[in-house]
């Protein structure tokens, strides 16, 4: 009883000076809590497909991150791992029945694969070359995903082989799981030795090179993990809509994921996520005006660029936080005096 | 058929130089990666059907009307959402992407999304070489070399073009020297904006409008002017025809792989960049400590 | 203070959209569904002819079920199924979970229409495609009745039936040229676009051509969205075919017609050619598509019997454009679903199912009787053949679409020659006499 009693005193305390601390941590944690709990609060399946999709979208959003925003390699044609994995999926789900929970893992592996093809040419390039040159890449997959229609299904795609779950419930908390656990593996390995490293790739490769890391091993590493967290995504999509077609490989779907990327902020793993969260649903709540629903989407993001162009989070969190300017420690903002060295925070 | 395939990829790619150089002069001059700039070229198209459909008017009004209302279109949007957010590389390409998505649905709202066409400047065709040949394609490749020609002048021989060459080299040390940048710039997008809808008046009787044309264009142009060389003129004028004579080869040799033509184009430019990353003509950029 | 603006304006927005979209709790309403692409042409097709048949049967007093006279009600969704499948997915999900509809009808691209089947069957809803092809979607109907037993087709006949019934026309204008031409063998050029609802065709149609006594002079598959074909038409003209079969269904159709149009192509256009449908098509080639022969379902003047005038004649007059097949949802409606509920009594999916699948009706597009496969299965796929459906060969000539097949068509020795009332025969091109007449 005793024990049970210190470990929950600890437990508070620990909760009481690191997560309630910062607002930006308590986002996180009522951030978790609305993903774990939105079932009980609404079980009309209609909002659950919505987040659904959203959970699946969240997940791509920030292998993108992973990729573009830390590495500073930008891409555009993120469509690529996405539409692999659906496909690879899909494809060894309907002829090899495997089922869900081994077709989405070796589809992501083939993602991976695909990371490799496309990282191993993309590492001579820079900036905008590379990023122009990633966009091509869907586009030739496309290109072969037409002229093997036997395989791939052509313009129909691939339809008829099994669900990811039998309700919508199970559905969600599948990807609601798998969303969470994966992002937080993505912002771990941001913040290893790892991630360091991949951020002062994206600041300065060659004074990484002078220091002796093999940038090249990294700037793969990049592209691999990238894919794989893609290809993930793009298998729970195929399954979970039981289609899997050249609409993931489009280039709307690349420019898509951009979008949601930049307008969370780069190199945060946690803003595309939250661009995610905040854009997809409002794009499908919009459909009341369906015929401007585009046309307010595009209208909304260049508002928010020209007030906060460094990505939406970034701009919430500068207002809701200050960083203390003796120990560089963040505080929330509504403080006078930092929490650690006491310094006046204004 | 050599000379289908020729006459094929000179018009093809002379429709790719007038769009790529336009592109790669704002991104040369401003690092601004224009994804809207085909959608200019959309936009330019749709005046001009407005104009002749609507209004009755004849087409060469149309389209000086067209270029003038379209470069003007551009310079206010740049002044209004691309200036403000310069700084932010990243900022300013997701920017023109929601600006060229905006394009778009504005033309779905107003026109629809039927497909529609604009008569040609002169009808008819003639025989060349065995190969009958619209005399609105001639047309264009007389404009596109006319542009052209224009463009190296203003480039080469003007003040302005100076100031626009030592701008692309090096912003700072330009402002330095007593150019004003800012203004430059938006001369550059002036004239890139001008370029887009002059491809649009000239090209669209030989194409079908529709809210949707500018998303093929986007992806040839921007890999012609990676293919160059970003920032190079010349680089661009070569990718374009290259790129022009891929797709022509494509079509004419494997007939029934016709529709492959982008895809075998794209492949041709990522060969290249293996060979040479910066593109044919493109120079290395040292990246700015 | 913009953070607080900003989030507050977002709050004020969504509680505004869920306050709009509470499903209202009509309890005399039967709800209809009409799904797909709004902002286009088959889209406006499908809630046009919903809209139509709603008002038909509201002005009556309602369809009777049981001892109650019930009004439709009628549910617009855009699909943006050419855009973007999980908007489609999400619309029919939207409109069974949220706006709780009884009855669906709609759809068009085949793909979509492949995953908003599944979200229907989950649901037992009764949903009515008017636009896809796909033998697939009622291939499921056969293999897992239980699952798929409540989707039908309502339009067009499979894409099996659609080959059949061009190359029919194809042989029609084949003999005609071959009779006023004097050819000894009418030579074919085949050019579809590059899709794969196009590759069986193709194959086909290389089959059978020689069986009808013509010759193919060359195969040619454009892009979808080709702008230029001028290489393609040279091409076809050294072949010397004297007919080019067209099988299109995107923007490749104007181009190709307009351009053989200007060039004077001496070759006639007969085929599949979905842009040649539509009344537009005509400002699309710059009135160079004259002469181009393709396959539609309706057009001013052709009746397939009495209900088709007063149907073609009051959309025309209601909305200003020709129906396209897509507005067969007013069929759909008025009568397909309107007068099996009436006999069924009752909203229950299961008894309507067993009583429509049984039915043989009239339509403004001919006779309805759902086909029982091979093994005796039912498919709920649309009969084709005389008698039943058949569409139409639709020329343009001068500006107007004028109906040209069938006439005095015989289908299979014995079986009574057809020709519909308002058909009229078939124009050669002059250019086209020209260049063969010796």
């Amino acid at each position: 009883m005793g024990a049970i009693g210190f470990y929950l005193r600890k437990l508070y305390s620990i909760f009481r000076g690191e997560i309630l601390v910062l607002p930006s941590r308590v986002a996180v944690l009522l951030f978790f809590l609305f993903v774990l709990l939105f079932p009980v609060i609404s079980s009309d399946p209609y909002l659950l497909r919505i987040m659904i999709l959203t959970n699946i979208f969240a997940i791509l959003a920030a292998s993108w991150d992973l990729l573009s925003g830390f590495t500073g390699q930008l891409n555009f044609g993120h469509a690529l791992f996405f539409g692999v994995g659906a496909y690879t999926a899909a494809l060894l789900n309907l002829h090899f029945h495997i089922p869900p929970w081994g077709s989405i893992p070796l589809g992501a592996l083939g993602a991976v694969l695909a990371g490799l093809i496309i990282g191993i040419p993309c590492l001579r390039l820079r900036g905008t070359y590379l990023a122009l040159t990633t966009l091509a890449f869907p586009i030739i997959l496309l290109g072969i995903v037409y002229a093997v229609p036997d395989l791939t299904g052509g313009e129909l795609g691939i339809s008829g082989f099994a669900r990811l779950s039998h309700s919508h419930v199970a559905n969600y908390y599948i990807t609601g799981l798998l969303m969470l656990g994966l992002c937080t593996i993505m912002w771990k390995i941001t913040d290893s030795n790892t991630g360091i490293i991949f951020h002062a790739i994206r600041e300065d490769e060659l004074a990484v090179r002078t220091a002796g890391i093999n940038t090249t091993r990294y700037k793969l590493l990049a592209f691999c993990l990238s894919g794989f967290f893609a290809g993930i995504s793009g298998g729970l999509y195929a399954h979970f809509m039981r289609i899997a077609g050249p609409s993931t490989l489009e280039v709307s779907m690349s420019f898509t994921v951009v979008i949601w990327g930049v307008f969370g902020g780069l190199a945060t793993i946690y803003g595309p996520v939250a661009a995610v969260f905040i854009l997809f649903p409002m794009l499908e709540f919009l459909q009341f005006w369906s015929e401007y629903r585009t046309l307010m989407f595009a209208a909304i993001i260049l508002l928010i660029l020209l007030y906060m162009p460094e990505g939406l989070l970034p701009w919430i969190r500068d207002k809701i936080e200050k960083e203390c300017p003796r120990c560089k420690l963040r505080n929330a903002a509504v403080r006078k005096t930092c929490r650690a060295c006491t310094a006046s925070l204004d | 058929m050599a000379v289908n395939i020729l006459i094929s990829g000179l018009i093809s790619g002379s429709m790719y130089a007038l769009l790529a150089i336009g592109f790669s002069l704002i991104f040369g001059v401003a690092r601004i990666v224009n994804i809207a700039h085909t959608g200019f070229y959309m936009l330019a198209a749709y005046c001009i059907f407005f104009i002749t459909e609507k209004m009755g008017l004849n087409p060469v009004t149309a389209m000086v009307a067209a270029v003038i209302l379209v470069t003007l279109m551009g310079l206010i949007v740049y002044m209004l959402f691309i200036k403000p957010i310069r700084e932010h590389e990243a900022a300013v390409l997701i920017g023109t992407i929601a600006l060229a998505i905006a394009m778009q649905e504005v033309m779905l709202l107003l026109f629809g999304g039927s497909f529609r066409s604009v008569p040609s400047l002169i009808g008819g065709y003639f025989v060349l070489l065995g190969v009958k040949v619209f005399y609105q394609q001639l047309l264009t490749f007389i404009v596109v070399l006319l542009a052209l020609a224009a463009i190296w002048i203003l480039l080469m021989k003007t003040r302005l073009g100076l100031a626009v060459r030592s701008t692309a080299e090096d912003r700072e040390v330009a402002n330095l020297m007593g150019m004003n940048e800012s203004r430059v710039t938006m001369i550059a997008m002036g004239i890139s904006v001008g370029l887009a809808a002059l491809t649009g008046a000239v090209v669209v009787p030989l194409t079908i409008v529709s809210p949707f044309m500018w998303t093929d264009p986007l992806i040839i142009m921007m890999a012609v002017v990676v293919l160059g060389g970003l920032g190079s003129i010349k680089g661009s004028f070569v990718g374009a025809y290259m790129m022009g004579f891929a797709e022509a080869l494509v079509v004419f040799l494997i007939p029934k792989g016709a529709f492959l033509k982008g895809p075998v184009a794209l492949s041709v430019m990522i060969l290249v960049l293996l060979i040479r990353p910066e593109g044919l003509f493109g120079v290395a950029f040292e990246e700015e400590r | 203070m913009k953070k607080i603006t900003f989030g507050g304006v977002v709050l004020m927005a969504v509680c505004l959209v869920m306050g709009m979209t509470f499903p209202s709790w009509g309890a005399n309403v039967i709800k209809i569904g009409v799904i797909g692409p709004m902002q286009f042409m088959q889209g406006k097709g499908h809630w046009n002819g919903a809209l139509m048949a709603a008002d038909e049967i509201n002005g009556k007093g309602g369809i009777q079920v049981g001892n109650k006279k019930m009004k439709i009600q009628l549910v617009k969704a855009d699909s943006n199924e050419f855009l973007n499948i999980t908007d489609a997915t999400n619309a029919m999900q939207r409109i069974i979970t949220r706006d709780k509809v009884d009855f669906i009808v709609g759809g068009f691209r085949s793909e979509a229409v492949l995953a908003m089947q599944d979200i229907a069957m989950d649901y037992k809803k009764i949903f009515i495609d008017c636009g896809a092809a796909a033998p697939e979607l009622c291939q499921k109907v056969a293999d897992d009745y239980g699952r798929y037993k409540y989707f039908f087709r309502g339009t067009p006949f499979n894409s099996l039936y659609l080959a059949r019934t061009c190359f029919i026309q194809m042989g029609t204008v084949g003999a005609i040229l071959k009779k006023a031409l004097g050819i000894p063998k009418v030579k074919v050029a085949i050019v579809g676009e590059k899709a794969m609802w196009v590759d069986p065709m193709i194959k086909a149609a290389q089959g059978l051509i020689p069986k009808m006594g013509m010759e193919v002079a060359g195969v040619w598959r454009p892009s979808q969205t080709a702008t230029d074909v001028s290489a393609i038409l040279a091409a076809v003209q050294s072949s010397h075919a004297q007919m080019i079969f067209t099988i299109f269904s995107a923007s490749v159709g104007i181009t190709f017609a307009r351009q053989a149009g200007e060039l004077k192509i001496p070759a006639v256009e007969v085929g599949i050619n979905v842009e040649a449908q539509k009344d537009g098509f005509w400002q699309a080639t710059q009135g160079k598509g004259n002469y181009v022969m393709d396959m539609n379902t309706y057009c001013r003047g052709v009746e397939y019997n009495d209900l088709t005038k007063p149907f073609v004649d009051e959309y025309v007059k209601r909305f200003g454009v020709t129906p396209t097949y897509t507005a067969d949802t007013y069929a759909a409606i008025v009568y397909g679903l309107a007068p099996t509920i009436e006999q069924a009594g009752t909203l229950n999916a299961d008894k309507i199912v067993s009583i429509l699948e049984k039915r043989v009706y009239k339509t403004p597009g001919g006779r309805i009787k759902y086909m029982v496969d091979k093994e005796g299965r039912q498919t709920h796929d649309l009969t084709w053949g005389p008698g039943y459906l058949t569409s139409l060969g639709v020329q343009w000539v001068d500006g107007k679409q004028v109906g040209v097949w069938p006439y005095h068509w015989v289908a299979a020795k014995g079986a009574p020659e057809i020709t519909y009332k308002g058909i009229v025969p078939y124009t050669i091109p002059p250019w086209v006499i020209k260049a063969y007449k010796k």
